[in-house]
């Protein structure tokens, strides 16, 4: 197949190697991002006027309702929580493959 | 002293604390290079993030959007934060490896076209202008506050010393200090609401929390539902703006630009998430001036109509601090933080914008053998013609600073961010895909101003401060469907792709 035909950068296509490890938790963690952010809405949304909607917006944590503690909250730390994931393993997987290439050099 | 009079000196201080500390540090760093130096790790280079992010729209703005809308101000909130979780995993450190400064720059080199560059440019110095609209609107709301004026005398008194403060400080050449600038717009924003908390009788040491019980008060005193989520607007409404504001923050020139201060890219990653959590500090605190200004004046019996709550939504920190009786000086430091998130950002985006002005557009374009003053003359002109621009859009404000702002994001959104999206992790996207994107991308943002009204939908699925939750995936489809009818981008940009950005370890 010729260049122009296969791309080889590509997002959903990445190559071995260090960048398919690399968009594998890039994947990840943009799943963790979607889901609480916009799946926790849809929930609070879906849920209103039955049992489970009561629970959500009765339950109160740090005397704030559920749903607004964890939008308002919760949702700004668990950010900061996958970005920390995201370093670590990126870090790791940078370590893992810099290692592997300066031993290929041998 | 009264309140204001106090303000005005608070103010002053701060600001001339700011040009001597960055003299000093000037001489300092000429005579011992390195020590205390521009770079300071990756806390430092994380509260610098910090500190270039902050504007009115998180201190004046944020609190405003909430005490107006409740839960639907909370979009903002993350908005703003998840932001950078996109920032860090798809662009952070690819943008660093590619190795340009600037967003025109950037598409310039990317796409390998002039007239792509040309338009990125022009979009960037827009988002600019917009954004400053915004931090003009607090600053004059701030002035007025503090010399007892008309809001049009304020904006326009604001103006000057944003001007003179820009002159001054460039010609004394003060390097910005963010890292103490962030210590100083933190702690006044926090203080008085610690302030606030302990005279209400809340849990004062962590007001972030303590507010939760202010919440409750309400409901149960005046039966003030504030946090009924979906209220007043839709779902869709709510995930459009959350998902504008956060591509926004994934587009937006002067943040993009943030990641070439730290010497590598690893100190580059975990200084983003410093810096999200110096962030997420002042938006964990804006809702309770939201609601602390809720209760007092539902127990000052103050009515909640929607015409005046409008009013004095984006002053409302203020406000509330000044009802609660605070001490004038302490007003006056409250007053100070914001002025002065909002006086940098305006220096730090006229600057650039200008700076563009003068490569972007006259250098590279009008006059390409302009010598070195010319094009220093052409930059020192273009701040001012950017601060007059700004200021006559300013003087009559078509929204709430939260919202001005949001259109910055949705252009930021609908534009630039696919730009750098494709153009890191699709080699290839081309020059026509660029083009016809940036077109679709101003399009979407601009639609239902022009076309709202007459087409129907239009102002549905593009709402002027959410447009880019469908413009955004619009304009991917579109670069990819022009991108592979037409022929592929050189192969040289290619292989750099694969190679410097993408197989750096391979």
């Amino acid at each position: 197949m010729s260049r122009s035909e296969k791309s080889k950068v590509n997002l959903l296509r990445p190559k071995e190697g260090h960048m398919r490890d690399e968009v594998r938790i890039i994947l990840a963690i943009l799943f963790g991002w979607g889901v609480c952010t916009f799946g926790f809405q849809f929930l609070v949304y879906a849920c209103r006027g039955t049992g489970a909607g009561s629970i959500l917006t009765r339950l109160t944590l740090f005397n704030l309702p559920l749903h607004f503690w964890f939008t308002g909250q919760f949702l700004p730390l668990w950010f900061i929580i996958l970005c920390v994931i995201f370093n670590i393993y990126v870090d790791r997987i940078s370590e893992y493959h810099s290692r592997r290439r300066d031993k290929s050099y041998e | 002293m009264n309140d204001s009079s106090w303000s005005i000196f608070v103010v002053l201080a701060v600001l001339l604390s700011f040009i001597l500390v960055g003299l000093r540090q000037k001489s300092r760093e000429s005579q011992e290079y390195g020590f205390g130096g521009r770079y300071t790790g990756r806390i430092g280079g994380g509260a610098a993030i910090a500190s270039n992010w902050m504007s009115a729209a998180s201190l004046m703005g944020l609190a405003g959007i909430i005490y107006l809308r409740g839960y639907q101000g909370l979009a903002y909130v993350i908005g703003w934060t998840g932001g950078y979780v996109l920032l860090l995993v798809l662009l952070a450190s690819q943008i660093r490896r590619f190795g340009k400064f600037t967003t025109p720059e950037f598409v310039g080199e990317r796409y390998g076209s002039p007239a792509a560059r040309l338009m990125a440019a022009v979009i960037a110095i827009a988002i600019s202008v917009i954004y400053c609209v915004a931090q003009f609107k607090g600053i004059g709301l701030i002035f007025a506050f503090m010399f007892d004026i008309g809001y049009e005398q304020g904006v326009t008194y604001g103006a000057l010393a944003v001007v003179s403060y820009l002159v001054v400080s460039g010609a004394l050449g003060v390097p910005r200090n963010q890292q103490l600038q962030y210590l100083v717009i933190c702690v006044a924003f926090i203080v008085p609401l610690m302030w606030l908390a302990r005279k209400l009788g809340y849990f004062w040491l962590l007001p972030q929390f303590g507010y939760g019980r202010a919440l409750t008060d309400l409901a149960r005193e005046f039966r003030i539902d504030f946090t009924l989520p979906f209220a007043g607007d839709s779902l869709f409404e709510w995930c459009a703006l959350c998902f504008t504001l956060m591509v926004g923050t994934g587009g937006l020139p002067h943040v993009l630009s943030r990641f070439y201060t730290v010497p590598n890219v690893r100190d580059a990653r975990w200084s983003v998430v410093w810096g999200l959590f110096f962030i997420a500090l002042i938006y964990w605190s804006a809702p309770a001036f939201a609601v602390f200004g809720r209760l007092i004046e539902a127990r000052q019996g103050i009515a909640f109509t929607p015409d005046t709550a409008r009013a004095a939504a984006d002053v409302i920190a203020l406000k509330t601090a000044m009802m609660a009786g605070l001490p004038g000086w302490l007003v006056g430091v409250l007053a100070a933080g914001a002025l002065s998130a909002a006086f940098f950002t305006v220096a730090g985006l006229l600057m650039t914008g200008a700076a563009s002005i003068s490569h972007d557009l006259y250098y590279s374009f009008i006059n390409p053998k302009a010598s070195e003053t010319s094009r220093m003359q052409v930059a020192k002109g273009g701040t001012l013609v950017l601060a007059a621009l700004v200021l006559l859009v300013a003087l009559n404000p078509p929204g709430l600073i939260a919202e001005i702002t949001a259109v910055a994001f949705a252009l930021a959104g609908n534009t630039i961010f696919p730009l750098f999206l494709l153009g890191i992790w699709w080699d290839r996207a081309n020059r026509y895909g660029a083009i016809a994107g940036m077109v679709t991308g101003v399009l979407c943002t601009v639609a239902t101003p022009l076309l709202g009204g007459v087409l129907p939908g239009v102002a549905f699925y593009f709402p002027v401060t959410a447009s880019a939750l469908c413009g955004a995936p619009l304009v991917i489809c579109v670069m990819i469907a022009v991108s592979l009818a037409t022929p592929a981008p050189p192969e040289e940009m290619r292989r750099f792709l694969e190679q410097e950005v993408h197989g750096h370890l391979d």
